[in-house]
C-alpha cells in the first residue's frame, strides 16, 4: 500500500509492533499447550514456559490407551460428517424451489418462515428442545444431528437463495429446452453452480458442529458413551484439574484435526467464512 | 422470475418435494419447540414433575422483582459492551495494520487467524490454566499483588478475565470481514487526498470510514449478538461465579432451568431475551438500510 509507505517510520513501526504483539497474544497460548504436552508435573512444575527436556509421549500413550477417547472421537465424527451430509443436501434443495418460484404463495411464506429464525436466539429454544427431544427418545447422537439440520435452516437459506437471485437463468432455461426436467435442471446444472457457496456452508457449519458445546451439553450429557470431544473436554476438567500436562494433551488433541485442515485448506477456509459473515 | 414454459406436474411435485425435509425438521425442531417454550413460560412446572398448572404472567411478574435476574441482565449488557468494544477495536487496528503490510502477508494473516478454528470451549479451558498458573508466578516474580491469584478468583476482575478470552478468540472474524472491507477503498481517492494535503486522521475520517461502514455495521451486530447470548466461556471457565459475578443471562437460564428447579421461569427469561434480540434484529435491520458506501 502505497498511503502508508509515505507516511515514514513512525507509522510503519507502530503498525510492526501492533501486529508482532498480535502474533503473541495468540502463540504464547498455543505455544504453552504444546511444550507442556510433553512433560510431566514435576517438569512442568519447575518450568511451565521452558521447552520439553526431551519428547515424552507420556501423556499422549495414556490419552490413547483410554479407549474412550477413541470414542469421542468417533462421536465427533459421526455427528459433523452426517449432519454435514445432511445440510448439504436440504439446504440448497430448498433454497432452490423457493428461490425459482418466488411469485408463487407457498414458496414466498417457505421463505419468510424459515428466515424468521435469524432473529430467534438459541436460548429460547434449548430448554423446550430437550423436553421434546426426550419425548421422542432423541436424546443421542441422532437426535442432535436432526436438530443440527433444522437450525441451519434460517442462514443456509438466506445465503443460498440470495446466491441463486443472482445465479443467470438462460443455462438452466437451454437445459429445459433439450427436455430436462426440474430435479435434473437441479442435479445436473445448478448443483454445480453452487460451488463456492456449498463450500462456504460446509466449513461454516463443520466448525459449527465439531466445536460446539452448547447443545450436546443438553442432549448428550447425561450419557457420557455419547459424549462428544468438546464435553470430554469439559468433563475432563474436573477429573485432571490437577494433571494439567494431561488435560493440554487432550485440549490439543482435540484441537489437532482442525488445525490440520486448516493448514491444507486455509485459503479456502478464510474465504469460506468471510463470505458466509458478510452474507448473513 | 421468468417462466416461459408451463410447468409439468411432475416438476411442481419435485419443487414441493425440495421444500419438505427442510419445512419439517424446521417446523419440530425449531418452531414447535419456541411455541413449547413459551407455554413452559406461563406454567409452574420444575421440569421434572409429571403435572403443571397455568399460572398466567405470574413468572413474569416474578422476574421483574427478582433481583438476580436483573442483575444477570446488568452483567450479560456488561459483559455484551466489553465485548463488544473489544472486539471492534482490536479488529480495526489489526485490519488496518495487516492490509498495508507487504511481507509475510499471507502466512500472519492466516495465524491470526487460528483462533476462529478452535472451539469455545477448548480456549476457555487453555485460559483456565494460563489464568491459574501463568499469571500467578508472573505477579510473584514482580510482585505485583493482583496477579498473584487467578483474575477468574476474584469478583473484580472474573468478568473481565472471560470477556478477555471470547475476545481473543472473537476478533479473527470480524478482522478478516474489515480487510475485505478495506480493499474495497479505490485507491486513488489517497492518492489525491494526499496531493491536496490531507492529514492521516482526515484520510481514514473521510476515505476509509465510509467505504468501512457497511462491513462495520456487519461486524457490530455479530459482536453485540454474540455478547448478549454468549455461553461457552463463562460456564467453562467460572460456571457463573465467583458469587454469580459472571452469571451471564444464557448460564441464569441454564442453572434455573437444570439445577434450580425453576423449569417455567427460565422458559420466561429466555423469552424475555428473545424480545430484546428480535428488537435489536429490527433496529440492525433499520441500520443498515441506509449509510455508507455500499461496496460488500
Amino acid at each position: 500500500m502505497k498511503a502508508l509507505k509515505k507516511e515514514g517510520l513512525g507509522w510503519r513501526i507502530a503498525r510492526d509492533l501492533v501486529i508482532l504483539l498480535g502474533l503473541l497474544m495468540i502463540l504464547v497460548p498455543l505455544y504453552v499447550v504444546i511444550v507442556n504436552t510433553f512433560k510431566d508435573l514435576e517438569e512442568a512444575s519447575k518450568s511451565f514456559f521452558a521447552l520439553p527436556q526431551s519428547l515424552n509421549f507420556q501423556n499422549y500413550v495414556e490419552l490413547f490407551n483410554k479407549n474412550d477417547f477413541w470414542n469421542y472421537v468417533k462421536n465427533s465424527t459421526y455427528i459433523s460428517v452426517i449432519s454435514i451430509v445432511i445440510v448439504i443436501i436440504i439446504n440448497p434443495a430448498v433454497s432452490y424451489a423457493i428461490a425459482r418460484n418466488f411469485t408463487k404463495r407457498y414458496y414466498k411464506a417457505v421463505y419468510f418462515y424459515i428466515i424468521l429464525g435469524l432473529f430467534i436466539p438459541f436460548q429460547v429454544i434449548m430448554l423446550p428442545v430437550t423436553k421434546i427431544m426426550t419425548n421422542m427418545n432423541l436424546l443421542n447422537p441422532n437426535g442432535l444431528i436432526l436438530l443440527y439440520a433444522a437450525l441451519s435452516l434460517s442462514k443456509g437459506v438466506f445465503m443460498f437463495v440470495n446466491y441463486i437471485n443472482s445465479l443467470p437463468y438462460e443455462i438452466e432455461e437451454a437445459a429445459r429446452i433439450d427436455g430436462c426436467n426440474t430435479f435434473q435442471v437441479y442435479t445436473k446444472i445448478v448443483l454445480h453452480l453452487l460451488g463456492p457457496m456449498l463450500a462456504t456452508l460446509v466449513v461454516m457449519d463443520a466448525l459449527w458442529f465439531w466445536n460446539d458445546f452448547q447443545l450436546p451439553l443438553m442432549i448428550l450429557n447425561k450419557s457420557p458413551e455419547y459424549w462428544t470431544l468438546p464435553l470430554f473436554q469439559y468433563n475432563f476438567k474436573s477429573e485432571y484439574s490437577f494433571n494439567y500436562t494431561m488435560a493440554f494433551t487432550a485440549y490439543f488433541m482435540c484441537m489437532f484435526p482442525v488445525l490440520i485442515v486448516y493448514a491444507i485448506g486455509q485459503k479456502y477456509i478464510i474465504s469460506g467464512l468471510t463470505a458466509g459473515a458478510v452474507k448473513s | 422470475m421468468k417462466k416461459s414454459r408451463r410447468e409439468s406436474t411432475a416438476d411442481k411435485l419435485t419443487n414441493l418435494l425440495f421444500t419438505l425435509p427442510a419445512v419439517i425438521l424446521y417446523t419440530i425442531f425449531f418452531i414447535y419447540a419456541v411455541f413449547v417454550g413459551i407455554n413452559y413460560s406461563f406454567t409452574d412446572w420444575d421440569g421434572i414433575g409429571k403435572t403443571y398448572s397455568y399460572i398466567g404472567f405470574t413468572n413474569y411478574i416474578n422476574l421483574f422483582q427478582n433481583q438476580f435476574f436483573w442483575s444477570s441482565m446488568g452483567i450479560t449488557l456488561k459483559y455484551a459492551l466489553m465485548l463488544v468494544v473489544g472486539v471492534m477495536s482490536v479488529s480495526l487496528v489489526l485490519a488496518l495494520s495487516l492490509n498495508s503490510i507487504k511481507r509475510l502477508k499471507t502466512l500472519t494473516k492466516s495465524i491470526f487467524f487460528v483462533p476462529a478454528m478452535i472451539g469455545g470451549v477448548t480456549i476457555a479451558l487453555i485460559f483456565d490454566q494460563i489464568y491459574y498458573r501463568l499469571l500467578p508466578s508472573v505477579g510473584e516474580a514482580f510482585g505485583i499483588s493482583w496477579l498473584m491469584q487467578s483474575p477468574l478468583a476474584s469478583t473484580q476482575t472474573a468478568l473481565p478475565a472471560v470477556v478477555f478470552v471470547n475476545v481473543w478468540q472473537a476478533v479473527a472474524m470480524p478482522t478478516l470481514i474489515f480487510i475485505a472491507g478495506l480493499q474495497s477503498v479505490p485507491q486513488d481517492l489517497y492518492e489525491s487526498a494526499m496531493l491536496d494535503g490531507a492529514t492521516v486522521f482526515n484520510r481514514f475520517r473521510y476515505i476509509t470510514f465510509p467505504y468501512l461502514m457497511p462491513t462495520f455495521t456487519i461486524n457490530l451486530v455479530l459482536a453485540i449478538k454474540s455478547g448478549i447470548t454468549s455461553f461457552d466461556y463463562a460456564y467453562a471457565l467460572t460456571a457463573g461465579g465467583p458469587s454469580r459475578s459472571t452469571t451471564v443471562i444464557g448460564i441464569l437460564i441454564y442453572n434455573d432451568a437444570f439445577n434450580n428447579m425453576k423449569f417455567s421461569q427460565a422458559n420466561a427469561e429466555a423469552v424475555i431475551l428473545f424480545i430484546l434480540i428480535a428488537l435489536l434484529s429490527l433496529l440492525q435491520i433499520k441500520i443498515s438500510s441506509k449509510g455508507g458506501v455500499n461496496q460488500v
